[in-house]
C-alpha cells in the first residue's frame, strides 16, 4: 500500500505517514501557520501530484508563493476560486482552472474531476518517477471560505462526496479551517468525515500543534515551525 | 418541440422536448452539465426563442465568457434574445430584504416580470442556490406554471449532493417531464461519463443510460457494441464493412477455399449521433465458447442469416440461445435477399422462435442503404428497448 509522508516527523516516524483515503482538518486560528501547514503537507513528493482548491489567493500569488517556497509547480493543479470575479474572462490551463466564485460547487467539482483525468491522462510534467495511478494529494485553502458561500449542510453533503472520491482515488484529502470562525456543532460535523484533525495554536513562544486520530501519536501539544524555503515543517 | 440540438437525445425523446415541459438536468458531482445546457441554450436561441438564463451562482460576464468558450458562439448571435439574472441580482435581493419569505417573493416578483417583459419562451434555471435559500419545494415554486405559463419550457441544472432518492422524489412528485441524470466516473481508466433517462412525461419509456463523450462542446452519444452474429457465410464481414466508417476484419482460408473470420470482425461507425462500435463474431460452432465473451456488455445483437440457404436456421437458433442470455434487443437481418429464395418473415420467426417486438428485415449486406436500415432499426431498439 502506498503511504503519503506528511513531512510532520511526529507523524511520519510513528506511522510511516498516512494511507490513501485519509482526510486531514487543519484546525487554526486566524493569524497562524495553519494554511502554511496546509501547503506543506500538500507538497507533492516524488512521483506525486497535488490539486489545491484556493478560495483565498489567485493562482497567479499562488504561484508566487510556490517560486518563493522552492517548491516545484509542475506536479501541481490550481483549482482558482477567486480570479474570475474580476476577470470574467480567463482562460484554463492544464494546471489551472479557474470556477465562478467559491459558491460555484458544481464548478469546483467539473474542474476537480477534469484536472484528476490529465493526471490520470499524463498531461501533468512526468519526472519520470510516475507511479500508477498517480498518488494525489487534494487541498481545500480554505473551508472557512466555502462554508461562508454556503450552508454547513451543503458544504457537508459536497465533502461527504469529495472524501468518497478520494478514497476511490487512493488520494488524500486536506482541508484548512479557521475554528475561531465557526460554533463546535460545525467543527464536530466536518470533522466527522476527517480521519485526522491537526490543531493548531498560537502562542508568544511561536506556534504549536496537535493530532488527533493516529493511534500511537502523541495528543500533547508540540511547539513547531516552517522553514521558509521549502515549507518544512520542524518540530 | 423544443430541439436539445444533442442528436441522440433528440431522438430518444422522438424529436425534442414538448413546448411547456419542465426539464432537470440532476448532475452528480463532478460531472460537467454545461454541453447539456449551453447546447440546448444555443439550439434555441438560434430557433429565434428569446431566453431567460437564472445564473445566481455566476457573474453575467463569467457566464457569456464560458457559454462563448464552450459553444464557440456569441450569445447575441440571435435571433432568439437572451436576459440573465445573475449572482449580482441575488446579492441586492439578500441585502435589501431580509427574511426568507420576502426574498422568495421578490425573485418571484423578478422572474415573472422579466419573462412578461422579454417575451421568454424558455426558462434556463441553475437551481442550486435557489434550493439552498429558499429550500426544496418553495424554490421549485419559483418555477413558473399554470395557464398562464403554459407554453412556457423550463430547463433546470442542479447539482444533485443527495443521490437517488432526490431524483425519485422529483419523479413521484410530479415536479418535472423529463429527468435526466447525469455522471460521471472518475474512480477507473478510462473515465468515461454516461446520463440516464430516469423519467419521461409524455411517452412510455423505461430508464436506460447511454455513454457519451464531449468532443469540441458537442455531446455524442456512444453504443459501445453491437454484436453482428449469424451462421457461417451469412454475410457478417461483408455487413460489418458496409456498415463501417473504418474497421478491420480478421480472416483466414477455410480448408474448402472460401475465407472466414477467425477472430472478430471491428468497425467504428457514426450515425444517428451516435458514435457505435460493431463487432462480427465467426460464424464457426468452434468458435462458440468465446461468443459469449464477445457479447459480454454488448447493447445489440444484429443476426445475419442467409435467405437462400434454410438449412442455416438451425445454427441461427443456436447463435441466438447463446445471445439471449445477455437479454438485449436482437435484430434479424436477413442477407442476400436480392438473391432468388423461398424464404419469408413467418419462417424466421418460426424457425428462430423470434418474439414478435423483435425487427425482422430483408436486406442485401453489399448495399450500405440496407445495412445503415437494419443499424438504424437496432438504435431504435437499443434506446426504446424493455427488456
Amino acid at each position: 500500500m502506498y503511504i503519503y509522508r506528511t513531512g510532520i516527523r511526529l507523524i511520519d516516524e510513528k506511522k510511516g505517514g498516512l494511507s490513501p483515503g485519509s482526510n486531514i482538518l487543519i484546525l487554526a486560528p486566524s493569524m497562524s501557520s495553519g494554511e502554511r501547514l496546509g501547503y506543506s503537507v500538500a507538497r507533492p513528493a516524488p512521483g506525486e501530484y497535488a490539486l489545491i482548491l484556493s478560495t483565498v489567493m489567485r493562482a497567479v500569488d499562488l504561484l508566487d508563493f510556490f517560486s518563493e517556497s522552492r517548491i516545484d509547480p509542475s506536479r501541481i493543479g490550481i483549482i482558482d476560486a477567486v480570479s474570475k470575479l474580476s476577470t470574467p474572462d480567463i482562460s484554463d490551463s492544464t494546471q489551472v482552472r479557474y470556477v465562478s466564485s467559491p459558491s460555484d460547487l458544481t464548478g469546483i467539482g467539473i474542474k476537480f474531476s477534469s484536472m484528476v483525468e490529465s493526471i490520470f491522462n499524463g498531461e501533468f510534467a512526468d519526472s519520470g518517477d510516475a507511479l500508477f495511478p498517480p498518488p494525489v494529494r487534494f487541498y481545500i485553502d480554505s473551508l472557512t471560505t466555502l462554508l461562508m458561500y454556503r450552508r454547513l449542510e451543503v458544504i457537508y453533503q459536497f465533502l461527504h462526496v469529495v472524501t468518497a472520491k478520494l478514497k476511490k482515488m487512493d488520494a488524500i484529502g486536506i482541508y484548512a479551517l479557521n475554528n475561531e470562525s465557526f460554533d463546535e456543532k460545525t467543527l464536530s460535523l466536518i470533522k466527522q468525515l476527517m480521519n485526522v484533525v491537526i490543531e493548531i495554536k498560537n502562542e508568544q513562544h511561536g506556534d504549536f500543534l496537535r493530532v488527533r486520530g493516529l493511534p500511537g501519536v502523541t495528543q500533547e501539544w508540540v511547539h513547531f515551525q516552517i522553514t521558509g524555503e521549502g515549507l518544512e515543517v520542524v518540530i | 418541440m423544443i430541439r436539445t440540438g444533442i442528436l441522440g437525445i433528440d431522438e430518444m425523446l422522438g424529436s425534442g422536448i414538448p413546448k411547456g415541459s419542465k426539464v432537470i438536468f440532476s448532475l452528480e458531482p463532478g460531472v460537467d452539465g454545461r454541453p447539456f445546457i449551453f447546447r440546448i441554450l444555443r439550439t434555441v436561441l438560434s430557433g429565434g426563442k428569446n431566453v431567460l438564463v437564472i445564473a445566481p451562482q455566476a457573474t453575467e460576464k463569467a457566464f457569456l465568457s464560458d457559454f462563448s468558450r464552450m459553444m464557440d458562439a456569441n450569445p447575441g448571435m440571435g435571433p432568439g434574445k437572451m436576459v440573465i439574472l445573475d449572482s449580482s441580482v441575488r446579492e441586492r435581493i439578500n441585502t435589501r430584504l431580509k427574511g426568507s419569505r420576502s426574498r422568495w417573493k421578490e425573485w418571484q416578483k423578478i422572474i415573472r416580470e422579466t419573462i412578461g417583459e422579454s417575451g421568454i419562451e424558455v426558462l434556463f434555471v441553475y437551481f442550486d442556490l435557489l434550493y439552498e435559500d429558499f429550500g426544496l419545494e418553495p424554490a421549485l415554486q419559483l418555477l413558473p406554471s399554470g395557464e398562464e405559463y403554459r407554453s412556457l419550457t423550463t430547463i433546470v441544472e442542479h447539482l444533485n449532493l443527495e443521490g437517488d432518492s432526490l431524483i425519485s422524489g422529483f419523479a413521484s412528485g410530479g415536479y418535472f417531464d423529463l429527468i435526466i441524470s447525469v455522471h460521471s466516473n472518475i474512480s477507473s481508466v478510462p473515465f468515461f461519463n454516461f446520463f440516464t433517462l430516469e423519467y419521461v412525461s409524455w411517452s412510455r419509456m423505461p430508464r436506460r443510460s447511454v455513454p457519451y463523450t464531449v468532443t469540441d462542446g458537442t455531446i455524442r452519444l456512444y453504443i459501445p457494441k453491437i454484436i453482428v452474429t449469424g451462421p457461417p457465410s451469412s454475410g457478417k464481414s461483408t455487413f460489418v464493412a458496409n456498415a463501417s466508417d473504418s474497421g478491420l476484419s480478421v480472416d483466414r482460408g477455410d480448408i474448402d477455399g472460401f475465407k472466414t473470420t477467425v477472430a472478430m470482425d471491428l468497425g467504428w461507425l457514426h450515425l444517428r449521433g451516435f458514435d457505435i462500435t460493431l463487432f462480427g463474431t465467426p460464424g464457426q460452432p468452434r468458435f462458440d465458447p468465446i461468443i459469449p465473451q464477445i457479447i459480454r456488455n454488448a447493447m445489440g445483437i444484429i443476426m445475419v442469416i442467409d435467405a437462400t440457404r434454410p438449412e442455416t436456421l438451425p445454427r441461427a437458433r443456436e447463435l441466438l440461445t447463446l445471445a439471449y442470455s445477455a437479454r438485449i434487443p436482437v435484430v434479424v437481418a436477413v442477407n442476400k435477399a436480392d438473391l432468388p429464395h423461398k424464404m419469408d418473415e413467418r419462417q424466421v420467426r418460426q424457425s428462430l422462435k423470434l418474439r414478435e417486438a423483435i425487427p425482422v428485415l430483408f436486406i442485401s449486406s453489399l448495399r450500405r442503404s440496407d445495412v445503415h436500415s437494419v443499424l438504424e432499426s437496432m438504435i431504435d431498439h437499443i434506446t426504446r428497448y424493455s427488456p
